[in-house]
């Protein structure tokens, strides 16, 4: 889950791809996202996914706790958090919330299909031979 | 899962009348549209909707929740669904759309690879509850539009309708069903309206006017059992098959059993037939010659009288003739049975291994007559049967749900007419009590579905209770009249003596003597039985 979620991070800030340190990376992530799930879920089934998904990363990492997801689903608090944290903890939490979301996900509608959905908004995963079994086949 | 063009437009659609086309029979006759009908992909279900859902129909999935109209829906969506004709799957105030992929996802008909491209989901409780029903509709149509969808379906409609009404009132609903109905039948879609209706609701509630079709579901509970049924109430313009039919939810989805299943079709039983030895050759005289070919012979007698090991010989003896067979057994298990037959010397085991043979064994307690016959009916396809062995009738009745046990007589006509019309020749025990007062055939009063009755029944005679049988009634031809008596031997049931005719009331089963009385031996043992 975390390599997937690190991968799709990379996506959204190619040009930081080694180092991961854009700091708008984990919106554009869940800005795309947003749309798709919405259509499936209603603005308030994402809303509320995305909640426990922030929920559960935060007893992971407790700076997540500064976060806060809105009524439009997006996230607020982020940019506050990254001036406090180091880049590597902030890419730390931002890693631990995606994988957490990917997570409620394939709990509920499975691998295959969660996949199919992020197969949608980023074809480069259906490329990359990627699976949630290892992360990556490559 | 794609954006639609919000800025979409009510336009006609691009594409002609692929599937419609005005037939003229002949020269002279009024040309009629042909209406191309849609499978549902559920098996047994385009048989009692006439042929298939009609395209472009506007339809509603209705029943009580838990009876399987979203399983439906999503059945008919996934057995439909191109990516260039794709399923749109509306759901409004009802199921999570992530609970309804992750349950439906079970089923094997949920093909993941269609998902997103050929079967889209599409939330609309949000505008549902922030905006008015002309949003809905603007959304559905904005959505069908850019998807150019096929088929459309709409959970729940029911819970939409009801916020409606309670914000805007009936006509308002009314309204917004009459131009949704009217785009999407222009746009040459097939709908399904799927909502948690009351069967009061039918008379009512406009909607149900309004639409071409109603199929509702149900669950009927009786005593500890509860049986799914499905009933279409309503088909515009197709002649759909009556009453309530039985809907069983597997792991691949819905299955229907139509009531009249096997009724369709029947065939009338050839002039000339022939007739089937039983394997037992005084009891082919005394039939004349045999069980004529496509007849349904019932053999009634109480425990212990060799009704199976009779109906054994049957299927035994088919098999030396070259004749597939089907052993429906409802009390005994299987290998009982092929051990008996071993004990007889009919090895029906290697009969099963080159797949002439097939032992249904079927206990459950909430089947369906119409689920029996399909599975009755699929084995005779799968092994060519000719000959059919229903081992009991009583077995059979318990281990129908109880709701069916008062139809039992009706279904059981319905099952034998649809099998012997198929032309299998079918033999029936059923087990009676003798009284000693008179001679009954059968507790069912079933006699006037078979074709045939032979009775067994003990007999006391000289100090012992013997075995006799007698041909009752044969109606392809004459039969015996003579009462015989028999025994179960190594080998089977083997008719021993001709005629008694020094007793008089034998059928009484306390015949008295009339004749003079012979000298009698003691028998050193009892007659031997198969070994189990």
């Amino acid at each position: 889950m975390r390599s997937i979620a690190q991968r799709l991070i990379n996506y959204e800030s190619p040009g930081n791809a080694s180092t991961g340190t854009s700091d708008t990376a984990i919106f554009l992530v869940t800005d795309r996202l947003r749309p798709h799930l919405a259509t499936l879920m209603g603005n308030s089934g994402f809303r509320a996914l995305l909640a426990r998904a922030l929920a559960l990363a935060s007893a992971e990492v407790s700076s997540l706790r500064a976060i806060q997801v809105n009524a439009d689903g997006k996230l607020e608090g982020l940019k506050t958090l990254q001036a406090r944290l180091r880049p590597a903890d902030f890419r730390e939490a931002r890693v631990v919330l995606l994988a957490q979301l990917l997570g409620l996900l394939v709990a509920f509608i499975g691998p295959a299909l969660t996949l199919r959905l992020l197969g949608e908004i980023w074809q480069q995963l259906e490329a990359d031979n990627v699976d949630f079994g290892n992360g990556d086949k490559k | 899962m794609k954006k639609p063009a919000r800025t979409a437009k009510l336009s006609p659609p691009k594409t002609s009348l692929p599937k419609i086309a005005l037939t003229k029979k002949s020269a002279g006759h009024r040309a009629k549209v042909r209406i191309h009908k849609l499978s549902t992909g559920v098996p047994g279900l385009d048989d009692i909707l006439g042929g298939g859902v009609p395209e472009f129909s506007l339809n509603v999935v209705a029943g009580a929740p838990g009876c399987g109209k979203t399983t439906l829906v999503h059945q008919i969506a996934f057995a439909n669904a191109t990516p260039k004709k794709p399923a749109l799957y509306f759901t409004v105030l009802g199921e999570p759309v992530l609970k309804m992929m992750r349950y439906q996802q079970q089923f094997s008909f949920f093909d993941d690879a269609k998902l997103g491209n050929a079967v889209r989901f599409i939330n609309l409780s949000d505008v549902a509850l922030e905006k008015d029903l002309a949003a809905v509709l603007e959304e559905i149509i904005a959505q069908v539009t850019a998807a150019n969808a096929g088929l459309v379906v709409l959970d729940s409609f029911r819970s939409l309708a009801r916020k409606a009404i309670s914000d805007v009132g009936e006509v308002e609903v009314q309204s917004f069903l009459h131009r949704l109905a009217q785009f999407l039948t222009s746009w040459q879609a097939t709908t399904f309206l799927v909502g948690e209706y009351v069967e009061d609701e039918v008379r009512d509630n406009a909607l149900f006017t309004m639409v071409d079709g109603i199929i509702w579901l149900s669950q009927v509970t009786e005593r500890n059992s509860v049986i799914r049924k499905l009933q279409v109430m309503k088909l515009r313009g197709q002649a759909t098959v009556p009453g309530l039919h039985t809907v069983r939810i597997t792991e691949d989805g819905l299955q229907a059993f139509s009531r009249t299943q096997g009724l369709m079709g029947d065939r009338p039983k050839p002039a000339r037939r022939r007739r089937l030895s039983t394997g037992i050759p005084e009891l082919d005289k005394m039939l004349g010659g045999g069980i004529l070919e496509g007849d349904s012979v019932l053999v009634a007698g109480p425990s212990g009288t060799g009704k199976s090991a009779l109906a054994t010989q049957f299927i035994a003896e088919g098999l030396r003739q070259g004749e597939s067979g089907i052993m429906a057994i409802f009390e005994e298990r299987p290998q009982g049975y092929a051990q008996r037959a071993d004990g007889f010397g009919l090895d029906l085991k290697s009969a099963e291994q080159k797949g002439a043979l097939e032992l249904l064994y079927m206990r459950p307690l909430d089947l369906s007559v119409d689920e029996t016959m399909q599975a009755i009916l699929d084995a005779i396809k799968r092994v060519g049967a000719k000959r059919l062995v229903i081992d009991s009738l009583v077995g059979f009745e318990m281990a129908l749900a109880p709701g069916f046990r008062t139809d039992f007589r009706e279904s059981l006509y319905r099952m034998i007419g649809a099998l012997t019309g198929a032309g299998i020749t079918i033999l029936s025990t059923v087990e009676v009590e003798d009284n000693f007062i008179s001679l009954q055939f059968s507790h069912y009063a079933i006699s006037f579905l078979t074709d045939d009755i032979l009775r067994l029944r003990y007999v006391e005679i000289d100090g012992q209770l013997r075995k006799t049988m007698v041909v009752i009634k044969m109606r392809g031809g004459n039969h015996s009249k003579d009462i015989r008596e028999y025994v179960i031997t190594g080998q089977g049931v083997v008719v021993v003596h001709p005629r008694r005719t020094d007793y008089a009331e034998m059928s009484t089963g306390i015949p008295h003597r009339t004749g003079p009385r012979k000298a009698q031996e003691n028998e050193a043992a009892p007659e031997p039985k198969a070994s189990k």
